[in-house]
């Protein structure tokens, strides 16, 4: 049992100039369940990808089974023995299941495939995993928890040692999830190592006999301790930013914070500005709950400058803002938002998966959607948008009922959104920066049927401007900027001043994109509620983002508003206990 | 050798700041420009007679027909579109225009007219299929191919021709000394080039090509666009099917426009636009057109059979897509 199967040293990789990951350790012995947890972005989906040979590391080695690899290819992966369940399954849906299982591997006889042999096989294997579905069965005849069984026992049958499962949960049923958490029990019990990547503690607090966190590519929290209750986790996990406040960008200072981060490619020793915006961030490196074990990487350079930040209440003071200033910075304008001129009224509002849901953004007021990924903040976000139609409800914007059918309609109504899937629904790759800005305001900067050269320019260094856009570079094509300026340039669309955007609506606001331009963004978004009275809407699973950017909270699971938190409620500690206390059940 | 230092000297310091399209010369971005003027010089050098008035003449009209259709076709392929079904169109529309022209007697407006509804009919058939109702192109447009092809034989079973002297106009005017489809591309080439360059309308074909996604959430109209460009598409392809039918004086149903889609779908590709969608320009297409034109009248003139011309075709297009992948501009 104190075999090391998977050993990963000092892994790091970078994607352009953002460090995707910083000298990550993990060590997982036969026979353990490691829960890998982060926010999204920090460095999870690449670490997985360097293990199964997808990204090939810049530094660190991968050790399996005894074996050091600096890099792996797919192949390499496999035959050491690691194999990867992705939250989108990689099975087949037109085959059964046997030929799923031995895909890529199947048992010849005679020239031609051994049916029968693969099929006494599988009946074997599902047996192991207590599929509960026969060999022949098509697989997508099979619901998604059985689809993730027969994956589980193609990679046993590819005698697997490192199992790396990734959200497992996110996609099944409250019963399914407790089937598979009985497998991932039983595998640990045949000598498996698991990473187990997860947002979920109850899932941590049942399996995990070691827990990693990351977060902006380093290891932020390390545990080997057994017996985690789910309550130790989070105040353990939290404990480290019972520091200062975080960033309140809706405040006095913020733009002076927001401009630190503008030279954070100068070297190293400007990280501690660079994240100086952010209180949260740096705090988890001062004073912590005694339990946890420093990680390794926290002696990198940019961590000494922290302590000198120390905050004068120790970790024990959780509910750690001053109610006073939170009055002050939470409602921006209380006369504005209680003058019953509200911007943006939800009343019943429904469609595919979520819903009946009611709640109200005021003019100026940025308020948050934080639930876990299904949880259907996407789909309000976009139905508010026009992108998917309602089924029920009314949306009033101003007082006047709006119901978008297109995007277009909601662009002309004032409503813009900023999607989670940035290159998929934001970014024109290959355009450049000027018409990734400008393509939705063209015509209105048209003189005539011709667009006007000098116009264009114009708005465009003013929006690179009012974004921080770097490089400001107009004809530069929009795939050469890194993920935190290519969001700056989707979210420069609607800042723009042609565009009259009454209401904002950002999901996932800053995925996948660094520190720096991360507390640019806040910045940018504070600035618009607060100056041009924009009501801000956005969804987050990142609590700490939550409580940077929000004035006021909607805890959204299962397609519906389940609570609020405001004020001096508003604390990451909340909002994990909020979403996580309140499982399958919902309503609360 | 000396100039060339001195000409790349200074620029050097300059390419790495500008990583866009921005730092490349038209000749950069456009190799196609030096492999044109190659192929001409030897041309000439082997004939005598290539660059001879009447030959360049020959070769203009020839070209023009191609470019009239080709520009449009690039523009939709801009979007991430495509048509493959404009040989049927182009017989379709040169026999309608010539039937009303000849049989119906009605007057050569009418008659070109008329021939560029049919056209676009069909092109709208297309775009409804395509646009709004979301099918493959590729799929929409063979089909199209085949059943506009099988219409035009059942409407016409036999040659039409005597379209009468003022149809002739069509294809055989000069204007100021210009072929009037010379005329008619150089303004298709001109509209269709600032269309794209200078109109937002142009900057919404390149989003909606390059991710029609994030154009339809930025609130571009993503089938109107592409729905236009196929109409246009098709008009113009029976714009081709009526010169041809005029300067022929004749058009059969079985063979006017017969692989007509794949000489300017080449063209359109050798002209640097990409199949994927999302990039290209009027002037790659119009080097595409003269490209494709010089190349068989060149062929023509040294007396190469014309297999070997189909064989020096296809080995271009392939070499070109060779250049834009192996090439200098590859970035990514």
């Amino acid at each position: 049992m104190t075999v090391a199967n998977l050993r990963i040293r000092g892994l790091s990789k970078s994607f352009g100039g953002a460090k995707a990951l910083d000298n990550v350790d993990l060590t997982v012995p036969a026979g353990q369940v490691h829960a890998l947890l982060g926010h999204n972005g920090a460095g999870k989906s690449t670490l997985i990808k360097c293990l199964g040979g997808a990204f090939a590391p810049d530094a660190g080695m991968i050790e399996v089974g005894g074996t050091s690899y600096a890099r792996l290819n797919p192949r390499e992966s496999i035959a050491a023995g690691v194999a990867i369940i992705f939250q989108t399954l990689s099975v087949v849906d037109s085959l059964t299941v046997a030929e799923n299982i031995f895909l890529g591997q199947e048992r010849i006889r005679y020239g031609a495939v051994n049916r029968r042999a693969q099929e006494t096989l599988a009946a074997g294997l599902l047996e192991r995993v207590a599929a509960g579905c026969a060999p022949r069965d098509r697989v997508g005849g099979l619901p998604m928890g059985q689809r993730q069984l027969v994956e589980i026992a193609k990679a046993l049958s590819r005698n697997a040692s490192v199992l790396v499962l990734d959200e497992p949960t996110a996609a099944l049923s409250g019963a399914e999830s407790d089937a598979l958490a009985a497998r991932v029990e039983d595998l640990r019990t045949q000598g498996l190592a698991i990473v187990y990547v997860t947002h979920l503690l109850s899932e941590v607090e049942r399996l995990a006999d070691a827990v990693t966190v990351l977060r902006d590519g380093r290891v932020d929290y390390h545990s080997t301790a057994s017996g985690h209750s789910r309550r130790q986790l989070v105040t353990t996990i939290m404990g480290r930013a019972s520091g200062s406040p975080p960033p309140r960008p809706g405040r006095a200072g913020a733009t002076e914070r927001g401009h630190g981060p503008s030279d954070d490619s100068a070297g190293p020793q400007s990280r501690p500005e660079a994240s100086g915006g952010s209180g949260a961030l740096d705090a988890r490196s001062g004073p912590r709950n005694s339990e946890v074990t420093p990680p390794a990487g926290s002696s990198a350079p940019g961590r000494p400058a922290v302590p000198s930040r120390s905050v004068p209440d120790g970790p024990s003071s959780v509910p750690h803002r001053d109610p006073a200033s939170v009055v002050d910075d939470k409602a921006p304008d209380p006369a504005a938002a209680t003058a019953g001129h509200p911007g943006l009224t939800v009343e019943g509002l429904a469609g595919a998966g979520f819903g009946p849901v009611g709640f109200d953004v005021a003019e100026g007021e940025i308020v948050g959607m934080y639930g876990l990924i299904g949880s259907g903040r996407t789909r309000i976000l976009e139905t508010l948008f026009g992108r998917r139609h309602k089924s029920a409800g009314s949306v009033r914007l101003g007082g006047r009922a709006v119901a978008p059918a297109r995007p277009a309609e909601a662009l002309a109504a004032g409503i813009a959104l900023v999607p989670a899937d940035r290159r998929a629904q934001g970014l024109f790759a290959t355009l450049t920066a000027q018409d990734n800005v400008l393509l939705p305001g063209l015509r209105s900067l048209a003189r005539g049927v011709l667009r006007s050269v000098r116009a264009e320019r114009r708005t465009f260094d003013a929006v690179a401007a009012a974004v921080s856009l770097r490089p400001a570079r107009p004809k530069l094509p929009a795939a050469a900027y890194s993920g935190g300026n290519q969001q700056k340039l989707v979210l420069g669309r609607w800042v723009n001043e042609r565009s009259r955007t009454n209401v904002l609506l950002l999901d996932e606001p800053t995925q996948g994109v660094d520190v720096g331009a991360r507390q640019e963004i806040y910045r940018v978004v504070a600035g618009l509620a607060a100056e041009k009275r924009t009501a801000v809407l956005f969804a987050s699973s990142d609590p700490e983002e939550v409580v940077a950017l929000a004035h006021r909270c909607l805890i959204v699971a299962r397609g519906r508003v389940i609570g609020e938190l405001a004020g001096a409620q508003l604390t990451e500690e909340a909002l994990l206990s909020a979403v996580h206390d309140t499982p399958a059940e919902g309503a609360a | 050798m000396s100039t060339t230092t001195a000409d790349t000297a200074p620029r050097t310091p300059q390419s790495p700041r500008v990583l866009g399209t921005r730092g490349l010369t038209t000749v950069q971005r456009h190799p196609l420009t030096i492999v044109l003027a190659l192929m001409v010089l030897v041309f000439q050098l082997s004939t005598g007679s290539f660059l001879d008035a009447a030959n360049l003449r020959g070769i203009a009209t020839d070209a023009a027909t191609t470019a009239i259709v080709a520009v449009p076709l690039a523009l939709l392929v801009i979007s991430g579109y495509l048509d493959l079904s404009v040989g049927s169109t182009l017989a379709l529309g040169g026999l309608a225009a010539g039937w009303l022209a000849g049989t119906q007697g009605q007057s050569p407006a009418v008659a070109v007219l008329g021939g560029l509804a049919v056209g676009a009919a069909v092109g709208a058939v297309n775009g409804i299929l395509c646009c709004y109702l979301g099918l493959s192109a590729f799929i929409v447009t063979l089909g199209m191919l085949t059943a506009v092809r099988g219409l035009a034989q059942q409407l016409f079973p036999l040659p039409l021709s005597d379209f009468g002297t003022g149809f002739a106009w069509l294809g055989g005017a000069r204007i100021a000394g210009v072929a009037a489809p010379v005329v008619i591309a150089a303004l298709v080439v001109v509209t269709g080039a600032m269309f794209l360059a200078l109109t937002p309308g142009g900057r919404h074909v390149f989003a909606i090509g390059v991710n029609r996604e994030a154009a339809y959430l930025s609130g571009i109209n993503t089938r109107r666009i592409p729905f236009l460009l196929f109409v246009i598409t098709g008009a113009a392809a029976a714009l081709t099917g009526a010169i041809r039918a005029s300067v022929l004086d004749s058009a059969v149903s079985g063979t006017s426009g017969a692989g007509f889609e794949l000489t300017v779908l080449t063209a359109v590709l050798l002209g640097g636009v990409a199949l994927s969608g999302g990039s290209g320009s009027v002037f790659g297409v119009l080097l595409g057109v003269l490209f494709l034109g010089a190349l068989q009248n060149g062929l023509t003139l040294l007396g190469v059979p014309t297999f070997w011309q189909l064989m020096a075709q296809g080995v271009a297009l392939v070499a070109g897509a060779a250049l834009a992948y192996f090439g200098p501009r590859r970035t990514r």
